[in-house]
């Protein structure tokens, strides 16, 4: 295409604005990590100065005072064990909805998306009445449903369609070849339906891994915090840590920003299904 | 043909072709418990842990009832809703939330629409090379936002705005302590530089699904920049931009919690106490599950009505 003049200085303008937008956007994950390699003086006396020794006392005070040890176990088992749950209960029913319309499964469809909509804070309240009659306070699992069965509602939403895209030739070709319908949505459905199963156990990772509400009202004990209320908890003594307290920040932010970023496709196409 | 997959009244109409083996009532049956089986796992799940707990939290709202103090709940009628709708605390939550969610709303609907006309713009030269490596960085830097947890960003945003040692009061020479002085406005920048990715890459992907004979058409009437634009893109994308902040206005409203948490714990005083925190701090700072409950009905109410509206949006959108 040929270009005038004008068309290019326009184009310069564009690319000029979008990429001071990017890094505008980028400036508080980048302030975080670079204030995470300062040491105390220079954080406190030098706010705008760049590190000057890249030092990593701030991410050792992690594991020696703060549980992170801990705290990274916990977030990575909560995490897991919502993906587990959401992605297998989620899947079978967003296909169940998909291909079998049963009696009052559109009614029971409604119904579960609407809970899409509710307050986390206002489920928080009675569940932990049940989960203390269950005695699953301080422990992983009662964080693990209460973020999960937030979750489930999502990943039906984003499967069905999913599901409903899918060619039925070839699951009615296994039906006839003898596969049961489980056989028929495990062996077939399944492999075929991969990226969006990927996209939502990308996006449920994440939702354990970033979740603050369950940790801070169903566990005190450092034992069974998540790295999420490890971190807040790094707020509350009598003096802040700062220079820990962004480190702690990147650390919780490094895991997430890599499995973004290796699977930005899937990622932003579960954005694009989950709304 | 989908017969054997959909429904008994079409594996009916099929009796006599492929391999017969079981009788109409049979299909049908089999269709019935396998479409269950297969949704009973979510349903049964969801509902120990979802309806039963809001089940119980509309008779906890009728109950005075405070776990760490005492293990008995005594009736405790109408007064929890009572104070609910005499509380100045929870009208003033309300109001704060309200605000919140317009605000919020319109400036990641304004930046995102922004950033993703031009994003646009620039993806459909792409044939270029230098276009599309700019894209593809551009794309990596406007999806930080969204791939950082919100706890981070509100601590990262806490450090910036430090009325001491951030570097927002050092270059403006000043010590104002953001937070604490302009507490609702630190929390919606915060907020929405947290969503603006959402509602960019939505947008963007609105905008690239539009035929570009359209915009050779508009080109060749010879449109400018901003009537083509205005013309043809804000038009063909209303759909989507209306699904869309519908949905984040939905969960601003009833989600707004890690940021404020983090950043202002709701004050000064109650300057930033959103709805949800409200819920909570009733619960586990004040220890009034009774209260709480009342205030949870409440928003579960409010959710239930923005997610019909929501549902219905979305219906008419997509028409």
């Amino acid at each position: 295409m040929v270009l005038s003049t004008a068309g290019r200085i326009t184009r310069a303008g564009r690319n000029a604005v979008l990429a001071a937008a990017a890094a505008a956007i980028a400036i508080p994950v980048v302030w975080m990590a670079l204030a995470s390699l300062k040491n105390e003086t220079d954080l406190f006396s030098n706010p705008t100065s760049l590190p000057r020794a890249f030092e990593l006392a701030n991410y050792t005070s992690l594991f020696t005072q703060f549980h992170f040890a801990v705290a990274t176990w916990n977030s990575i088992v909560i995490s897991l064990g919502v993906v587990v749950i959401s992605v297998t209960l989620g899947g079978l029913a967003a296909y169940g909805f998909s291909r079998y319309d049963f009696r009052g499964s559109r009614v029971l469809l409604a119904g579960l998306l609407i809970t899409r909509m509710i307050t986390p804070a206002a489920l928080v309240v009675p569940l932990y009445l049940i989960m203390s009659a269950l005695g699953l306070l301080n422990n992983v699992f009662s964080i693990i449903i209460g973020v999960a069965v937030l979750n489930l509602p999502f990943v039906v939403w984003v499967l069905k369609p999913f599901f409903d895209a899918l060619p039925r030739e070839i699951e009615e070709a296994g039906m006839l070849d003898g596969l049961t319908p489980f056989g028929v949505f495990w062996r077939i459905a399944v492999p075929l339906a991969g990226p969006g199963l990927l996209s939502v156990a990308l996006l449920s990772f994440i939702a354990g891994w970033t979740d603050l509400l369950f940790p801070i009202s169903f566990s005190s004990t450092p034992d069974a915090m998540p790295l999420t209320s490890a971190l807040l908890q790094m707020q509350t003594g009598y003096k802040i840590y700062w220079g820990a307290l962004m480190a702690g920040g990147v650390y919780l932010t490094v895991p997430t920003l890599i499995l973004s970023f290796a699977l930005q496709k899937y990622l932003v196409r579960g954005m694009r299904l989950g709304y | 043909m989908d017969g054997a997959l959909t429904s008994g009244q079409k594996a009916r109409g099929s009796r006599g072709r492929g391999p017969a083996l079981t009788t109409p009532a049979d299909w049908n049956r089999r269709i019935q418990l396998t479409g269950l089986g297969l949704t009973l796992p979510a349903l049964a799940f969801a509902f120990a842990f979802m309806v039963y707990p809001v089940a119980s939290l509309v008779l906890l709202s009728f109950q005075d009832y405070s776990p760490l103090r005492s293990t008995t709940a005594t009736n405790a009628g109408l007064s929890n809703y009572a104070w609910v709708a005499g509380s100045d605390l929870v009208h003033k939550s309300i109001w704060v939330t309200l605000v919140f969610t317009v605000v919020s709303v319109g400036i990641e609907m304004a930046v995102g629409l922004a950033l993703a006309t031009l994003l646009a713009k620039l993806v459909v030269e792409s044939r270029r090379l230098f276009s599309l490596a700019l894209s593809r960085v551009l794309n990596s830097f406007f999806i930080l936002p969204f791939a950082t947890p919100a706890i981070a960003g509100a601590l990262a945003w806490k450090m910036l705005l430090h009325p001491q040692f951030g570097p927002v009061d050092a270059i403006l020479h000043g010590d104002i302590a953001w937070f604490a002085q302009y507490p609702l406005a630190s929390v919606i920048v915060a907020d929405a530089w947290k969503t603006i990715p959402f509602v960019l890459f939505l947008v963007f992907a609105a905008i690239l699904s539009i035929e570009p004979d359209m915009y050779e058409a508009a080109r060749l009437d010879g449109a400018n920049a901003w009537q083509e634009f205005r013309y043809l893109t804000l038009p063909m994308i209303l759909p989507v931009l209306a699904v869309t902040a519908a949905f984040r206005a939905v969960d601003a409203f009833t989600k707004i919690f890690d940021i404020v948490f983090v950043t202002t714990g709701g004050g000064p005083g109650t300057d930033t106490q959103v709805f949800p925190l409200l819920i909570w701090r009733t619960a586990f700072d004040y220890l009034h599950f009774g209260q709480a409950a009342a205030l949870a009905v409440v928003a579960v109410l409010i959710s239930a009505v923005l997610g019909a509206s929501l549902l219905a949006v979305r219906r008419t959108a997509s028409t």
